[in-house]
């Protein structure tokens, strides 16, 4: 008997096609270029002069100042992530396994930061967060503080807008993780004697870990390549790496070394997530 | 080893009793089964039982002690469900300790347990396999093992071979028998199939909405069925109808006595199993009714016929296919006189 050979036409090539073309000529071609453009030489008056260098690698590890950048920007990207991770967890059991009327309600509500803009959103946040800005004022008001808080400006304050900012990618797919969870899992932890506490535990919590991976990576490195909130946020005094590279591409000309920050930032963001991944690994995954 | 008493329980969704007032004993180590079409409340007494839905009112006693407001944890009890509800997140043997770790029995004797256990369900050497890593039948097996290793007061099955195909169902079902026999643990097993029921159960519980039908031995529910609908939904009948005149049913089948004290010129429905029909042939002399052959259906060790009697109803008949009729063909249709059950009243 003959088997008749698989059919494997040019269709899925084509399918993918469009998607493909966009992906290499509008993402890997311009990464390429920045990787080519991180060995140039520094200009003088110009983006970059001919030839090329390791210079800027050599520049960007020789000073402790960026060091320090890439490690606030990642301490600022495990925060964020942490929080959303916490206070996104429940949201998304409730939207989950609630009841169906809260369950409309919250999804919108879930989605609303999403509606407005991200810059909109930021400046909202320096009119809450100011030193003359709504809070403050009212604490000082009520005179619970003489002076204002130190809310913007300042790692914390990039934090809270960050959180709210990217609290649905940390919900979304939580919440589909535990929708794919077969609720009889839960009744058959209970009826081997386990509390709906230790159900949850036991069961829903590990089985939940795939969303949780999910949404991690995403706030994660939507975190570190914020640009607006923490430049508005932040302002001058607190800098994040995404935020360093624009002044040194746009402010200060240094296309070369701007690449190489960016670059550095890309690997130790792509490292972060991989070892994240090997540290969450799921034996039980197919 | 524990007795279940039941007593007046009722579940109530806000649309009318979806449970209506049962009452129901089984002794210890009994096999008992609830029977009956979807939505006729079975799953839900069971769930009453185990403790995952709130009686409306009653009382469920194990060993006299009412558990009706004791959670589902404390209750002790062992549930299989329809689709297993293996944790898929750990090993069979992860699975099976679960609910030893939640009695905090001492790991050494866990696993001695678990070694146990995985033998009488045949799945030694599965141990550190996940579940999605086992067939069917080896899920069932494992979700069957990890309700037992607990050694729970009574043991609960939903629907447990509904997602298994039919040969496999039949092996399974001889299986969870024996192993309930050997383990003499008291049983509720709830199925629509009538057949499961059948070959498993110390007695069946027979529901239809929400209430209990009947409740007897396999036989007495086949061979007495209480009235239509349990006679029709428990195998195939024929339902023959006859005016009663002088303690006899005249029937298209001849005169068939009855007991009960009906009233003479009341038409009654009798109950005739169709393999309790003989049919001969027209020469062999025999008593019977002349019928002829409309169809018949062979499956090997069985043959149906559907037969059209002289008087124009039509009957099936279930016999060996030792003497086959032709479609068509004359013949003589005979039925004991012990084999009519009646069913009440025709409405």
């Amino acid at each position: 008997m003959n088997a008749a050979p698989a059919k494997k036409g040019l269709g899925p090539l084509l399918l993918i096609a469009p998607a493909a073309v966009l992906i290499g000529v509008f993402l890997v071609l311009p990464y390429l270029n920045i990787v080519v453009m991180s060995f140039r030489m520094p200009g003088q008056g110009t983006p970059y002069a001919p030839g090329f260098t390791f210079g800027n690698y050599g520049k960007f590890f020789a000073d402790s100042f960026y060091i320090m950048q890439v490690v606030n920007t990642l301490w600022i990207g495990f925060l964020t992530t942490f929080l959303c991770l916490v206070l996104g967890y429940p949201v998304a059991w409730q939207l989950a396994r609630g009841n169906s009327a809260f369950r409309a309600l919250g999804y919108a509500l879930v989605l609303s930061p999403l509606l407005v803009g991200i810059v909109i959103r930021s400046y909202g946040w320096t009119i809450l967060l100011g030193n003359n800005g709504i809070i403050n004022r009212t604490l000082s008001s009520w005179g619970v503080i003489d002076g204002p808080l130190p809310l913007m400006y300042n790692a914390l304050g990039i934090i809270i807008a960050l959180v709210h900012v990217f609290l649905p990618f940390m919900i979304l797919p939580i919440m589909s993780a535990i929708q794919g969870i077969d609720p009889s899992l839960e009744l058959a932890a209970r009826s081997l004697g386990a509390s709906k506490l230790t159900a949850f535990r036991r069961i829903t919590l590990p089985l939940s870990l795939p969303g949780m991976q999910a949404g991690c990576i995403l706030v994660f490195v939507l975190s570190l390549s914020a640009y607006v909130t923490p430049s508005l946020i932040g302002g001058l005094r607190v800098k994040t790496m995404a935020v360093t590279v624009v002044d040194a591409l746009i402010d200060t000309f240094q296309w070369p070394f701007g690449s190489a920050m960016a670059l550095m930032l890309s690997v130790t963001g792509a490292v972060v997530v991989i070892i994240f991944g090997r540290l969450t690994v799921m034996k039980w995954k197919a | 080893m524990t007795e279940v008493s039941i007593e007046k329980l009722t579940k109530d969704y806000g649309q009318g009793p979806a449970v209506n007032a049962i009452s129901l004993k089984i002794a210890e180590g009994e096999f008992i089964s609830l029977l009956g079409p979807s939505g006729c409340g079975k799953t839900t007494t069971l769930k009453m039982i185990a403790g995952f839905e709130d009686a409306t009112a009653g009382a469920i006693r194990f060993d006299g002690r009412d558990v009706v407001h004791v959670p589902v944890e404390k209750r002790d009890i062992g549930m299989v469900f329809q689709n297993y509800a293996l944790f898929p997140h750990m090993t069979v043997e992860q699975n099976l300790a679960f609910g030893l770790e939640m009695r905090k029995i001492p790991k050494p004797q866990i696993r001695e347990k678990i070694a146990k256990v995985l033998d009488m369900v045949q799945l030694a050497g599965y141990a550190e396999r996940y579940p999605r890593q086992l067939s069917g039948g080896q899920q069932q097996r494992v979700a069957l093992a990890r309700a037992l290793v607990i050694e729970p007061k009574i043991l609960l099955l939903d629907e447990p071979l509904a997602n298994l195909d039919a040969k496999l169902r039949e092996e399974m079902r001889v299986f969870i028998r024996d192993l309930q026999r050997r383990v003499g643990i008291t049983t509720v097993y709830v199925t629509h199939d009538q057949a499961e029921a059948m070959t498993m159960s110390d007695r069946v519980v027979v529901m239809f909405g929400g209430r209990i039908a009947q409740m007897g031995t396999p036989s007495d529910i086949y061979e007495r069925p209480a009235n239509l609908e349990v006679a029709e939904f428990v195998g195939q009948v024929n339902i023959v109808r006859g005016k009663v005149g002088g303690g006899m049913v005249s029937t298209a089948f001849g005169d068939v006595p009855v007991t009960g004290g009906h009233a003479d010129g009341t038409e009654l429905m009798l109950a005739l199993r169709p393999e309790a029909v003989e049919l001969l042939p027209v020469n062999s002399g025999a008593a019977g009714v002349p019928a002829k052959v409309l169809s018949s259906y062979y499956s090997g060790s069985l043959v149906d016929y559907r037969l059209e009697l002289a008087g124009g109803a039509t009957v099936n008949v279930q016999t060996f296919p030792r003497t086959r009729f032709a479609d068509g063909e004359q013949v003589l249709v005979h039925a004991p006189a012990e084999r009519f059950w009646p069913l009440g009243s025709a409405a």
